[in-house]
């Protein structure tokens, strides 16, 4: 039972951080395709919105291996 | 282009200092396991950070080129921290759980403080 509860958490935080990352990149794509000049800008903001994204399916790997 | 080569540099920078601190604390104190978990968590937090650096430095050539590029890295990222916690939670005696975590989330806090420091000033 606690396995499965396991794989809930992961695979709902992985499908979340999945979908709000591909938002991210395709946002970013989108700008720097339209204006190449702002790369520098865009890339910066994508550096940090990845991270926070990526944050919650690892704190829910880290709650998956302490429900193990 | 240029302000995001001086983020890179910012956040390695202050990861570096981070890391010393941590090395110094590990053979200086007595509290090895902690100091033992902070590191291993704190290297594999600076090569995801540099790993996702360089993949969005890639995407952003690729789409200005027009080429094609094999994403951001994320599972790589997140097969390494699977592979983190297994080593700190298989070699408990020798790392605190804990502060394996504390130090993988090192990245996070560093791109945080960078981006409140810098980003928001401007």
């Amino acid at each position: 039972m606690s396995a499965l509860a396991a794989a809930i958490a992961v695979s709902f935080a992985a499908l979340g951080a999945s979908y709000g990352s591909s938002l991210i990149v395709k946002t970013t794509v989108e700008g720097i395709a339209r204006q190449p000049e702002l790369r520098g800008p865009l890339q910066t903001v994508m550096l940090i919105g990845i991270p926070l994204v990526e944050a919650v399916p690892i704190l829910a790997v880290v709650v998956a291996f302490m429900i193990l | 282009m240029q302000e995001y080569q001086q983020m890179i540099t910012r956040q390695k920078r202050w990861l570096f200092y981070y890391l010393i601190i941590v090395v110094v604390g590990t053979v200086a104190t007595s509290f090895h396991s902690i100091f033992n978990g902070l590191l291993l968590g704190s290297v594999v937090s600076s090569f995801n950070l540099w790993l996702l650096q360089c993949r969005v430095q890639k995407l952003g050539e690729a789409v200005v080129k027009g080429k094609k590029t094999m994403g951001i890295g994320t599972i790589v990222r997140f097969t390494l921290i699977v592979l983190t916690l297994f080593i700190a939670e298989t070699f408990a005696q020798y790392f605190h759980f804990f502060a394996v975590i504390a130090g993988i989330m090192t990245m996070y806090v560093v791109i945080m403080i960078d981006a409140l420091l810098f980003q928001l000033k401007d």
